[in-house]
This record gives structure tokens, sequence and C-alpha cells, in this order.
């Protein structure tokens, strides 16, 4: 065990000696964090609204103040003919349009079914969506008060109820819809990634790099013990980082997390063992640190974007989604989203830890024994 | 005619990388206590002979023994009784002249205060006490030399492998370090040099002359230039060169 020890001291030495070491460690991590956090959003928000009320009457008004009142939509602007709206979607100046046709209020009064028109920018097909969502919302809440009101003053004329299906929705687990409570989990399963990985594969092929390595190889330190001086301290250094985001996520991005801790470092620590799998062999098969970085990355990419960080992964062609059973990241991804949302069980995972942990112990053998302690 | 024990013997050891033979059946034995000189120019197998001999390549065939462990199958044996110090500085530049040496101690096991007496014995030999808590790589490169060497002394090996061990300093620093491996031979070493450096031949007790991956001459260099019959080495190896050209 001592020769170990003596490894690990030595790793944190230089660590804490070396100023882009912990930049990448600590502050990279914050930066990705931050910018991914806030920038990562399915959020629709401060659509641009163009208004074209040709009613002008009391009714039309409340309905327009309905929009000015809420921070889905922006009012940039009041036009006056048909024209002036096409330029302004033309130009990006609005993304949205509502028209109100003349005798609008009128014709409601009198209980006839006017029309409204809403015109959207499909170019981006999915704030498109959303946006018509948010306004078909609004009126139909102006609807529901307007018969309601209509309701009450026609109380004594005793008119019979109208029969209609409400559908009332209900979101669960994300209940305010916060892309962040989806979002930031998955930016920690990414950095615990990069670390780990790119770390334990760069400080190896460092080593070899400068010479030490030959200069280890030759004192009796076994193979065993080599690998664990290596990878102990980037375990140890991935823990500190990975409670370090979640401390951020919570202060910063108040995301609450509704499993345990305890299984969420269980369940990390079994994820481990694949990346650091996966950095030991890429140092086996580099020479210099900028090859190591070069294949890290490449690695990194492809597990992100088969992992269901972006896309859903239901969402991915049939091949491809079968692919994604050969990715570590697709399982841990899972996980940690459903022990942050959800407060899912060991026994619930199981179908996503097992798999993810056969994985990491195949990736992990294969590379220690790859690790020759002789040269070539 | 030679009754001290052997430290190092090979016979007919031969390395291939592919088609090209970088040591090509080479046989010798150097005894306990000997400098062991290895000439040759660059390429000539010097490095893949000691990386053989210190468990670091696997030979492609031939015998060899070091300390009395079979290079084939007690190559991690072998390695408790070696100290080696690579061509290229390969010390962790980013701690200190100490923090490099506490750290082989600890990989080689050694206790504490066995690592604290080692170090205080080894700075003294050296003559680094003034740098022990310098950063490495702000040390000049005689000093990292000597630092290296103090490194591969440090668990008391019988014997040491240097490979090119003066390489890029000057000439006073080299008349120095010549004078450790002296001081490192009485202590009852057995000192394997590789050099490119003919005077560092006369150093030496005994030395082997490597050439195209085969030993072309072995002896004390006394011997060798009465044989050849030059006044330095230098010119030994100049007049060898000279022959097996004409024999290729």
């Amino acid at each position: 065990m001592q020769p170990i020890w003596y490894l690990i001291k030595k790793e944190f030495k230089q660590v804490f000696r070396t100023r882009e070491m912990l930049s990448i460690i600590f502050i990279a991590p914050m930066i990705q964090m931050l910018v991914l956090g806030f920038a990562i959003s399915t959020e629709v928000k401060n659509v641009s609204l163009i208004i074209a009320d040709f009613d002008r009457s009391r009714i039309s008004r409340e309905i327009l103040q309905a929009f000015e009142h809420t921070d889905r939509f922006r009012v940039v602007g009041y036009e006056t003919s048909y024209r002036g709206i096409e330029t302004a979607i033309h130009r990006w100046h609005a993304q949205m349009a509502i028209i109100i046709p003349a005798d609008f209020g009128r014709n409601l009064q009198r209980g006839l079914q006017p029309e409204v028109q809403v015109i959207v920018d499909g170019l981006d097909g999915n704030t498109a969506g959303v946006a018509l969502g948010y306004a078909s919302g609004i009126f139909q809440r102006f609807g529901e008060v307007w018969l309601q009101q209509r309701a009450v003053a026609r109380a004594a004329a005793a008119s019979p109820p109208g029969h209609r299906v409400v559908v009332e929705d209900r979101l669960w687990y994300n209940l305010d819809l916060k892309p962040e409570q989806y979002m930031i989990p998955g930016i920690v399963v990414v950095l615990v990634t990069i670390i780990s990985m790119m770390l334990s594969a760069m400080s190896l092929v460092r080593e070899k790099e400068i010479g030490t390595l030959e200069q280890l190889i030759v004192t009796p330190l076994k193979r065993y013990q080599l690998v664990l001086g290596k990878i102990l301290p980037f375990l140890i250094l991935t823990f500190i980082e990975l409670g370090i985001v979640l401390m951020a996520a919570q202060l910063i991005f108040g995301i609450r997390i509704a499993g345990s801790y305890t299984l969420l470092a269980g369940l990390a620590f079994l994820y481990l063992f694949a990346t650091l799998g996966l950095g030991i062999l890429i140092s086996t098969i580099t020479h210099t640190q900028q090859q190591a970085m070069f294949v890290s990355w490449f690695f990194i990419v492809f597990m992100i974007l088969m992992s269901g960080f972006f896309v859903p992964i239901e969402n991915m062609p049939g091949v491809l989604q079968k692919v994604t059973y050969i990715n570590p990241m697709r399982y841990f991804m899972y996980i940690m989203r459903e022990i942050f949302q959800k407060g899912s069980s060991l026994q619930f995972l199981l179908k996503d830890w097992l798999p993810m942990t056969a994985f990491g112990l195949v990736i992990f053998t294969f590379s220690v024994l790859k690790f020759q302690k002789r040269l070539t | 005619m030679n009754s001290r024990k052997i430290s190092v013997q090979t016979r007919d050891l031969t390395k291939r990388f592919g088609r090209f033979t970088a040591v090509n059946r080479v046989s010798l034995q150097v005894y306990e206590g000997e400098i062991f000189g290895f000439l040759g120019a660059n390429g000539a197998g010097k490095t893949t002979l000691i990386r053989m001999l210190t468990g670091l390549l696997k030979p492609s065939e031939g015998e060899g023994f070091v300390a009395g462990y079979d290079i084939w199958r007690q190559a991690e044996a072998i390695k408790r009784h070696i100290g080696y110090m690579s061509q290229r500085f390969s010390l962790y530049e980013d701690l200190t002249a100490e923090e490099n040496l506490t750290f082989y101690g600890g990989i080689y096991g050694l206790n504490r205060r066995d690592i604290e007496n080692r170090k205080r014995e080894l700075f003294a030999h050296v003559g680094l006490q003034p740098f022990a808590n310098q950063m490495t790589r702000d040390l000049p490169l005689g000093f990292k030399q000597r630092l290296a060497l103090a490194c591969a002394l440090l668990h008391d090996p019988p014997i040491v492998f240097l490979d090119e061990p003066t390489s890029g300093v000057d000439p006073r620093a080299r008349r120095n370090f010549w004078n450790l491996i002296y001081q490192t031979a009485q202590l009852g070493k057995t000192v394997f040099v590789t050099t490119h450096f003919m005077d560092e031949a006369e150093y030496c007790h005994r030395v082997g002359i490597m050439h195209m991956g085969k030993i072309i001459a072995l002896g004390a260099p006394g011997r060798l230039k009465q044989k050849y019959r030059k006044s330095t080495m230098q010119d030994v190896f100049i007049e060898l060169h000279r022959l097996s050209e004409e024999q290729a």
C-alpha cells in the first residue's frame, strides 16, 4: 500500500502546483455550468409580438393587456395594416402578430363566434409551437372569464349550463417547467466525465512524455500499484468536483434533488470505472498530451451526443438508438436525471446501473491489462 | 584470470525491431565493483542493450543475467537490485529535489526513517544540500543529473545503469560527475555506463565498443590502446570504425 500512498501524495502536489490544472478542475466547470445552465434552455420567453387592433373596443383592449402583462411576450409595436405586419416579420422585428378584426367586441357580445388571427414566424419551429401554445392559452382563459361574467349576469335568466370537456393539465416532477431542473443534472454528468477521463489520460501520458514512466517501470512497483496510484487521485478529484457542482446547482440554480445523495455517489463511483478505464485506454494508445486531449475529445463528444443530453434518445433513428447502449454515459445521464427529479431507487434503476457497471468493469479490466509495465 | 563475482552477464543477447537488428548477439561479463563503459555512436544499440538488462524491453533472443537473476523470467526481482538513470532527465520538474528523493524512496518501499537517512547521505554524496528545497526545474542541468544519480542510488542497489549520464553538460560538470561515479564504485557498486565521449572511456575499468549492434572490441582502455597502437581511446575508436567499415 505504501507506494500507492506516495504516488497519490505526489499527484496532488503536482495538481495543486499547476495553475492550468487547477483552473481545468475548479474554474472551468463552474463557468461551463453557469453558461450551459443558463444558455441551454428550451423555455420560450420574450417572444417579440406585434399587434394590429382593428376593433379598438373595451374587449380587444382587455385581450391585449393580457399579452402585455406576461413575460412570455414582449410587445414591440402596433400596426394598422397587413403590409406593416408582413414587413415586421420579414425583417425579424417580430416573431408573432395578433390581428383583432373590426367589430370583434360587438360580435362577441352578440353571441356570434368572431375570430382572431395569430401569425407566427415558423422558422424556429420549436419556439413557434411553444409561443402559439402560450397565445391560445391566453385566449382560452380570456374566453372562460368572459363566459363566467356573462353567466353571472344571466343567472336570473337560468340558462342551461354548457357541457364542455375541460382539459386540466398538471405537470409532474418539474412543476414550473424550469429547464434547468432537467439540464443541470445532465451538465453534472458531462463535467464528471470530462474531469475523470481526460485528466487521468493526460496525467498518464504526461509521465510517458517526460520520461518518468520509464523511470517508474524500472522500479519494483507492481502494475496494480502504478495504476491505482495514478487513478485514485483523479477519483478523489472527481468526487470533490461532483460535490462542488452539486452545491452550485442548489445555490445558484435552486435545483432540488429528490433522491438520495448516497445513492448518487455510489452510482457515480460505478460510472467512474468506465471513464477512468477509458482514460487509461487513451493513455496506452497515445504518446503526447495533445494526442491524448484530441482522442479524449473524440470520445467525449460521441458520448455526449449519444447520451440523450441534448437530443432525447427516443427521437433518434432506430439504429442510433441501439448504438447508445454501448455508451456508458447514456446510463448515467438517465440515472442522474431520475435521482434528481424523481428520487428513484436502486432497484428501479437496476436496468441502467447494471449494464453501466458491467461495461465499466470490462473497459477497466481491458485497459489495465493493456497498460503494460514494459516499453513497447 | 578473474575471480571476482559476476554482476552482469549476457550470451548472444539480441533485440530485433521488425527487420532491424538493434543489438546483435552481444556477449559480455561485468564484475562486481567495476566501472564498465559502453561506447558507441548514437544508434549503435547501447540504449537498447541497457533497456533489456533493466527489464524495460524483452529481448528477442539470447541470455542475460543481472545480479544473478534471469532477464527473461525474473525482471521484477532484477528491479530491486538495480538503479537506473535514463538517457534524458526524467524526474518530476514540479517537485523539489528533496520531494523527488522522498517519492522514489516511498516507491522502493523504504520506511520513513530510512528515507530521511538516505536523503541526508545522498545529498552529501552528490553535493546537493544547498538545493534540497529548490524546484527541480530551476536546477542547472549538471545538478539535475546529480539528483537523478541520487534517485538511482536511493535504495542502495548493487548495480547502477547510467545511460549517457553526462550528455548535454559542460566539461567541468562532466568531470565532477565522473568523480561521483568513482566514489560510487568505491562503495562496491557495479557501474554500467554508456557514453559517446571517448575521453570518458579513459576513466572506465573496462570498455565495450559497439558498432551497428555488435561489440567490436572489449577490454581495459590501456590494453586496447596497446593492441591498436594508439595513444588515446578516441584514436582507437576511429581505427576500429575504419576496420569494421573495411570488413563490410
